[in-house]
């Protein structure tokens, strides 16, 4: 059986490597922007699955990604690679400072005090000439879709299995235990406060490395889509939709959710956003743990599980 | 005089914002709800006013009840009908599904009301008068005393009326309010209800001295955070010292650093407070 799920996944990466060779540009754009939707849904993943900290400033993370890439690029004449590094490490330094006193917020706080970040720190760019102020910075020019294809494809690897390391090793575990009841956990001997900054930090790495990666394939950034709040709830749904706290799950809701809206956007050009909001209700409340846990369970329950899963938390 | 006027602009505006957030606080503080649509309530309010303004010459204030009652019976529905089946279920899924409301409510508004720039100017919106030099514009200040009335009114109920009782009790404790013969479910409704209503007062107010979009939801949604976070959300009054400090915070915030870095100073005391002191300036230590 577990072998099985590594030929399959094994088989599915293939499958998706070799996209840019068989498939139209318009598939291997759109296959761009699901991959990088399901790096920032594993990226949560990590600290709102694992940890239990709902962070709704993952943008925030994303965006530095994408300034700090840029801004290297632009300003410095410096290549794509070491843009990448700086704009991830600018963004791991910005999670790990702003993480030690924001981490100890908890349940609704810290979800609001991230929430604010993303825009506190959006205005403050909007506002540095190094980074354009609000006209945002125009990046070198590039053709090359199959290559932040790929690119992307292999973050989006090592972003999960980053995530099936966390749920086998020792941090994992911590991780977990501190989402289930911190204070227990730091009673076992957990070090909870550097747990909490470390998947911080980690959310924040591949965050950032989706930013760049974005930044310099679309070759222009300007605070309003760097800092985008919308973004935080789509790789929150999407990880949520797939199942929060398990490894493939938020990039099996990326996969599925991107489809949908891609679908959606175009063949009711218009009401497109509107049916995304309502999608978003359903799944939320029809499937609350998740597609895999009903996939699981769906054959033997049949429609039963969704009223099973509205009973469960109704009040 | 120029602090003057910028502090009689900042304490009408608190006291606007005092009321654009006092739903929020509500909801969140009785029902533990984080309401992402709140923001798109207020906008909805807005552009009924306006309508009934435009369409049938109803003035303003005299709309006020009318839209409050609509969006009473909104709010009640979706509570009633949506949220109270999400209600035990993991914090983020009711915040994802109050966003998915305002993803909704935002897009429809885009469709119906098209999204062009709108404001509610009755004969008198303009005027104002002058006190020792300092210009004070009638709208706003009737704004604020509304304001400050829905504020009295919503502490009263909460204080002396029954089921302003029973939602504080619910906040309290929900076994102990269902054990003392509080439904549970309807006071959930009420309070979503309430606090809808006072998002639509808001937005009738808000649409006399702003200006209405579709948009404007999520950042009234951002700054009711604010506020409700700065006032503390034990009381309806701290809600009146929270947008107080927010209103100053940005009209002085404009006048020293420039108009550009007026939401970075209100998200920043945000954070600030949120850091300092978690339970708002009034608010009891935990």
């Amino acid at each position: 059986m577990r072998a099985l799920v590594w030929v399959l996944a094994a088989a599915a990466v293939a499958a998706l490597a070799i996209v840019p060779f068989t498939l139209s540009p318009v598939m291997v754009q759109f296959g761009i922007s699901m991959l990088l939707f399901a790096v920032l849904a594993q990226g949560w993943n990590i600290i709102g699955g694992f940890t239990g900290y709902a962070s709704f400033g993952n943008s925030v993370f994303f965006g530095l990604g994408t300034y700090g890439t840029a801004v290297a690029m632009v300003q410095f004449h410096l290549s794509f690679a070491l843009g990448l590094v700086i704009g991830a490490a600018v963004a791991v330094a910005f999670a790990v400072l702003i993480g030690l006193p924001v981490l100890r917020l908890r349940g609704h706080y810290f979800a609001i005090t991230t929430l604010a970040l993303s825009e506190a720190v959006a205005a403050i760019i909007s506002n540095l000439d190094i980074a354009g102020r609000n006209q945002g910075l125009i990046l070198p020019l590039i053709r090359g879709d199959t290559m932040f294809y790929e690119l992307s494809l292999g973050l989006m690897v090592l972003a999960t299995l980053t995530v099936l390391w966390l749920a086998r090793s020792r941090f994992g575990f911590g991780l977990i235990a501190i989402r289930e009841r911190e204070d227990a956990a730091e009673v076992m001997g957990i070090p909870t406060t550097r747990y909490k900054v470390m998947a911080f930090a980690l959310a924040a790495l591949f965050s950032a490395l989706a930013g760049g990666i974005q930044a310099y394939y679309l070759t222009f950034i300007d605070p309003a889509s760097a800092f985008d709040l919308s973004l935080n709830v789509r790789m929150i749904i999407m990880a949520v939709f797939g199942g929060a706290g398990t490894v493939l799950g938020p990039v099996i809701g990326a996969f599925l959710l991107s489809g949908v809206s891609e679908v959606l956007a175009s063949y009711i050009t218009g009401v497109a956003s509107l049916f995304f909001g309502l999608v978003i209700i359903a799944a939320v409340l029809f499937t609350p743990k998740g597609v895999i846990d009903a996939a699981r369970r769906l054959p033997r329950r049949g429609l039963a599980y969704f009223l099973d899963a509205v009973r469960e938390t109704r009040l | 005089m120029l602090v003057l006027q910028v502090l009689t602009n900042g304490i009408l505006l608190g006291g606007l914002y005092a009321v654009v957030a006092l739903g929020l606080a509500l909801v969140w503080g009785v029902l533990d709800i984080i309401n992402l649509a709140h923001g798109a309530f207020i906008m909805l309010g807005g552009y009924l006013t306006y309508y009934l303004f435009t369409g049938l010459g109803l003035d303003p204030f005299a709309s006020l009840p009318l839209v409050m009652l609509a969006m009473f019976v909104l709010g009640y529905l979706i509570q009633w009908g949506l949220l109270n089946f999400l209600v035990r279920a993991p914090m983020f899924n009711m915040l994802l599904v109050t966003f998915g409301i305002d993803v909704v409510l935002t897009y429809l508004a885009q469709i119906m009301f098209s999204a062009d720039l709108r404001t509610i100017r009755p004969a008198y919106a303009g005027s104002n008068f002058t006190v020792g030099g300092v210009t004070v514009p009638w709208t706003n200040l009737l704004a604020f005393v509304v304001a400050l009335l829905l504020t009295g009114l919503l502490a009263l109920f909460l204080q002396r009326q029954r089921w302003g009782r029973a939602i504080r009790a619910t906040a309290q404790n929900l076994g102990a309010a269902r054990l003392h013969g509080v439904p549970p479910r309807f006071a959930y409704a009420l309070t979503f209800g309430i606090g809808a209503a006072l998002a639509g007062g808001a937005g009738t107010l808000y649409g006399m001295v702003a200006q209405l979009t579709p948009y404007v939801g999520v950042p009234l949604t951002a700054k009711s955070f604010a506020i409700a976070i700065i006032g503390g959300l034990d009381n309806p009054l701290g809600v009146i010292v929270g947008g107080l400090v927010l209103g100053l915070a940005e009209a002085f915030g404009s006048l020293w650093l420039g108009p550009t870095y007026r939401d970075a100073v209100s998200l920043g005391l945000l954070v600030l407070v949120l850091i300092v002191r978690p339970t708002g300036i009034l608010g009891r230590a935990s």
